[in-house]
């Protein structure tokens, strides 16, 4: 009884996703929601080239479609603000935005592209004033304190020891919202939610090593090498002590193989399952013979599960110090020869040579390249971005495969493709998004409390605790449900009526105060939707829901005559909350 | 049924939203959307997850023969009793071994002796792990051994039921308030922790008119407007159909003389029984009930005091199940019961031996019920014993597991839900064969056949690779 057979499970598993795959693009090519019924789907069964087709067929919203089916392409400075920012906050962004012309834009992308040198005042001074007191730490601080010491806060902490073990990564959540809302390093904040979700791992659960370490995690392995070289990022997210649990590569050893870790490595960080070849036999990968394999199968899974053994963290186990460093288990490694991608991994070699031969491996390859590149796409513009964008993209990422800067460069050739600027309204924000871009719109003074969090976290986006190794979805179907699109609108109400409160109580503990009322320089229904409409939008409205704002503002008296004054007062904060809960504010 | 009006999920999506929202005012009832002569398109699956490893061991203990003696001598304090007023309720064998029902879940035994609850003795999930987190991953992803899937079992099951019309609109629920991971990525699964909380929340006096002008907002053809009308059609039915008090706050009156017990747990399966009678299509619902993770002083069932935490557990689960099935057996169309079944699990079960803290630690294999109107009655599996000598206990300490517990869901699957797509809903789990634990046709499970898979919605898979230099901006 202590031994199951092997079931094929784990690769099984990934076969179901095509089923979901397959679902949604017969959703999407049908254009309904209705759910598939796998036997008649044409996609079960598919060949590569029928999914092309599948996907094909399917409108490309590359270019501005017929009214009422889609939003009309904005001017750059709107697309600009809405994909390589979380929108305009200032009223010097609105003016930025709006004025944005073709040479303003390349200096927009060129400042985002080099965070460094943005300055970042009002951000630094609101940390400050948080008081964080975990995110100075270095990884070896952060694990003495909060796990070799969890149990025990120190006598100035008003928290429980539940709470203390977890503090940095609730403080990196709050950090996240501060950052997204008040930095101007704007693109940097976009680019480091969508790593961290290439890249993730759950960090809301008690005592893990992703919410005792996620301060260094956020700040170390992933922010370090945001704009930088992709083999980099992903040997410091390997040798990380919150991925290495996460994926369970810590327990990973030659006498008890764990392939977790090597399995994603391949499958959602690197090649992606695009590229994968099934249970087949190595040498059947198509580009085998001529020593470079176009994909992988289970079997270069399981000889980079062997190449990774021992890389483990020292966490006071079998005889290792308990630091939380990461190190290798010599006694775990199995040093045998193993072939992974078509290359031979020579017996014996140095302990680490095994696996950071495999990350070389498949930094380099043209495959994970692709996916790379398409993940990227996927974020930046449209929910199937088009191929020879795609590869356009990815061959930068090859060219500059060693170089310092790689990822700078491929997010410039994204940003500033043809793609970027003619595209708008395939997606829509997500919650995150939706919060922070509405934050912003509203210039509120905001803290993101406990409370706040709480609400927030309805919404279905919780940072830092979506489970499965994949991130969060990136496609506009899974966020156009009814759930998210419910959450999109409460949210937004409980912002202006909160902001609305904590004015008239004139509370400062409320985790948003903003006096919407005072920031309004108009006095008739027409110009007061107006100016918000040019400060959030950027843009005109469509003129049937910019008619129902002002319909809903004038309450019934001549739009264009002055309002009374407590009708401003009352109204104008509920007209921009229907505002920020348009289709127009939702598009990206 | 002849001045029917048909509204459709797709209606929905097309923007008729004057007409619903006009028949809103109205009650939407089964004339709107599947005829309740049908049953087979009209099954209700509610999955009652018991969150924290329930001790499967003290809910069906063994009350006779050698396997008696090791559970005593391995519960010393724990043990229940096959003697006195809280004595096992004697349930028959399962193979080798005499059962018994802890006598705080009396009020199961009567569901038992109506022969309207199996029990199936040593399920569960056949992974090694003890991990909470990962088994119950594991079992509501439906592939043990793998977190790397997207979906929960739920959700394929949803979008691969072969009987799930267009007219169905809200398909799933979750009582409470996190989604499950059965339900992950499920896009019609609504989160009702009580009706109030499926509402649009705002100051009181211009919630009314936000709404109104947002279903105009939202009037359009683009996949957003169409996804904004749905929604609002979504609330405006739940809000609309659910009774009221004079306050305005939503009430609820169980029907048939059903006591519920007063517990976030109870008052979740009355939402459920709600949107049950409210006829609006409903397929799949979740509910959770936590505080099974017994480490310590959890009561050993000897005694009617529910202040320890597993007698207390016990005791709100056995009067909620039963107050449920009584609300929704009436007579006729009432019957509710007779098209709804109940799974009951937990992520595993706790171990033999109880520690020294006069609680379990966790274990492995465990007991899983199934009550329904469609429910054969009985005990149900593979007695595995429970003598370490022998080498009849998993890694020498816990219950071994006989029966997987995806083949208890598969043949609810099947033989209620008439889903056949098994391989679909369970990847990589093969064998199937029933138990007999429901009434219903046996229908071929489906495999489907491909080589192929991703995580994502649009890729290609090894065209040819050239990467042409790109002239960098």
């Amino acid at each position: 009884m202590d031994q199951y057979p092997e079931e094929p499970s784990s690769r099984m598993s990934r076969r179901s996703l095509l089923v979901g795959a397959g679902t949604a693009l017969a959703a999407t090519a049908a254009a309904s929601v209705l759910p598939a019924v796998p036997t008649a789907s044409p996609t079960l069964a598919a060949t590569p080239d029928e999914l092309q087709l599948v996907a094909l067929r399917q409108p490309i919203e590359l270019t501005t479609q017929r009214r009422g089916t889609s939003p009309a392409l904005p001017p750059i400075g709107v697309i600009a603000f809405n994909r390589m920012a979380y929108g305009p906050r200032t009223a010097q962004d609105v003016e930025r935005m709006q004025a944005m012309d073709a040479a303003g834009f390349r200096a927009f992308v060129e400042e985002q592209l080099n965070p460094n040198e943005i300055a970042d005042a009002e951000l630094e001074q609101r940390i400050r004033a948080e008081g964080f007191r975990t995110l100075a730490k270095t990884l070896e601080q952060l694990w003495a304190d909060h796990s070799v010491n969890g149990n025990t806060p120190p006598a100035d902490f008003t928290g429980d020891s539940w709470s203390w073990r977890n503090l940095p990564a609730a403080e990196v959540e709050q950090l996240t919202f501060l950052r997204a809302v008040y930095s101007n390093r704007q693109l940097q904040e976009v680019l480091f939610d969508f790593w961290f979700n290439h890249f993730n791992v759950l960090a809301n659960r008690n005592g893990s090593y992703a919410a005792m370490t996620l301060v260094s995690y956020e700040r170390d392995a992933l922010r370090q090498h945001l704009f930088g070289n992709f083999r980099a990022m992903l040997e410091a997210i390997a040798t990380s002590p919150a991925m290495l649990e996460y994926l369970d590569n810590y327990i990973n050893s030659a006498a008890g193989p764990n392939e977790n870790y090597a399995r994603e490595i391949f499958e959602l960080h690197t090649l992606g399952a695009e590229n994968y070849f099934g249970s087949g036999r190595q040498e059947g990968v198509p580009g085998y013979a001529e020593g470079a394999p176009i994909g992988y199968v289970d079997g270069d899974v399981y000889e980079a599960t062997r190449a990774f053994t021992g890389w483990t963290v020292a966490n006071g186990r079998d005889g290792r110090p308990n630091t939380g460093q990461f190190v290798i288990h010599e006694p775990w490694h199995d040093r045998f020869r193993k072939q992974v991608l078509g290359v031979i991994l020579q017996p014996n070699q140095l302990p680490l040579q095994d696996g950071r031969m495999v990350m070389d491996l498949l930094a380099a390859h043209p495959g994970t390249a692709r996916y790379i590149a398409r993940k990227l796409c996927r974020r930046l513009i449209s929910d199937s971005p088009p191929e020879g964008l795609v590869a356009r993209v990815a061959g930068v990422f090859l060219a500059h495969k060693d170089a310092p800067d790689q990822l700078r460069r491929v997010y410039r050739a994204i940003l500033l493709s043809p793609e970027f600027a003619q595209t708008w309204g395939a997606k829509i924000k997500r919650p995150f998004e939706v919060t922070v871009s509405a934050i912003r719109a509203l210039r509120a003074d905001f803290r993101p409390t406990g409370s706040f969090l709480s609400a927030y976290n309805q919404a279905g986006q919780q940072l830092f605790a979506w489970a499965p190794p994949t991130g969060y979805p990136d496609t506009r179907d899974y966020w156009s449900s009814t759930m998210p699109m419910l959450h999109r609108w409460r949210i937004i109400n409980l912002l202006i009526e909160e902001g609305i409160r904590a004015l008239r109580q004139n509370e400062t503990s409320k985790f948003i105060t903003v006096d919407i009322v005072a920031q309004t320089a108009a006095r008739t229904p027409t110009a007061i939707v107006d100016e918000w409409i040019g400060r959030v939008l950027g843009r005109p409205m469509h003129a049937d829901e910019r008619a129902i704002l002002i319909e809903f503002l004038a309450q019934g008296r001549n739009p264009n005559f002055e309002l009374p004054a407590h009708l401003i007062r009352d109204f104008t904060p509920r007209m921009v909350a229907l505002l920020l809960m348009s289709p127009d504010f939702n598009w990206r | 049924m002849a001045n029917q009006i048909s509204v459709t999920r797709r209606d929905f999506l097309v923007g008729c939203s004057a007409a619903i929202a006009a028949m809103a005012g109205g009650r939407l009832g089964m004339a709107a959307f599947s005829d309740p002569e049908t049953a087979a398109n009209a099954e209700v699956l509610v999955v009652v997850f018991l969150r924290g490893g329930m001790d499967g061991l003290n809910l069906v203990p063994p009350i006779a023969g050698p396997d008696r003696e090791f559970y005593e001598v391995a519960r010393p304090t724990l043990k229940v009793p096959t003697t006195g007023p809280a004595a096992a309720r004697e349930l028959g064998s399962l193979g080798t071994v005499q059962l018994g029902l802890n006598s705080l879940a009396a009020p199961l035994y009567e569901l038992y002796q109506e022969r309207k609850l199996a029990i199936i003795h040593a399920a569960g999930l056949r992974h090694e792990t003890r991990s909470h987190f990962d088994a119950m991953e594991f079992i509501e992803l439906g592939t043990p051994g793998s977190k790397g899937s997207s979906t929960g079992w739920l959700t394929r099951h949803l979008q691969s039921a072969p009987n799930l019309p267009d007219t169905i609109i809200t398909p799933a629920m979750m009582a409470g308030n996190a989604t499950p991971t059965s339900l992950l990525a499920s896009t019609e699964a609504l989160a009702i922790s009580g009706p109030d909380s499926f509402t649009f929340s705002g100051n009181w006096r211009y919630v009314d008119m936000q709404r109104s002008m947002l279903r105009r907002m939202y009037n359009g053809d683009s996949f957003l407007h169409q996804a904004g009308t749905q929604t609002l059609n979504s609330v405006d039915i739940i809000e609309s159909t659910l009774p009221r008090d004079n306050n305005g706050r939503y009430t609820y009156a169980p029907a048939n003389g059903a006591q519920y017990p007063d517990s976030s747990f109870s008052r979740n399966m009355q939402t459920v029984a709600q949107m049950i009678k409210l006829d609006l299509g409903l397929r799949v619902a979740t509910v959770d009930l936590g505080g099974w993770d017994t480490h310590e002083n959890q009561g050993s069932g000897d005694t009617t005091s529910t202040n320890a935490p597993f007698p207390a557990r016990i005791d709100e689960l056995a009067r909620t199940l039963l107050a449920f099935y009584t609300d929704l057996s009436g007579a006729g169309n009432a019957n509710y019961m007779r098209r709804v079944t109940v799974v009951v699990m937990s992520e595993f079960g706790r171990r033999l031996k109880e520690n020294g803290n006069r609680g379990t630690d966790h274990g492995h294999g465990n007991v899983m019920l199934v009550l329904g109107g469609g429910v054969n009655g009985g005990l149900y599996g593979n007695w595995p014993g429970l003598d370490k000598a022998q080498k009849q206990l998993f890694q020498d300490e816990d219950l071994a597991i006989t029966t997987d517990y995806r083949q208890v869901l598969s043949e609810i699957l099947i033989r209620r839900m008439g889903n056949p797509n098994i391989a679909t809903i369970f990847p990589g789990y093969s064998g199937y064969v029933p138990l007999g634990v429901v009434q219903g046709e046996d229908l071929q499970p489906i495999v489907p056949t491909y080589d192929y898979q991703s995580y994502l919605p649009h890729v290609v898979r090894g065209f040819p690779v050239t990467i042409a230099p790109y002239p960098e901006p």
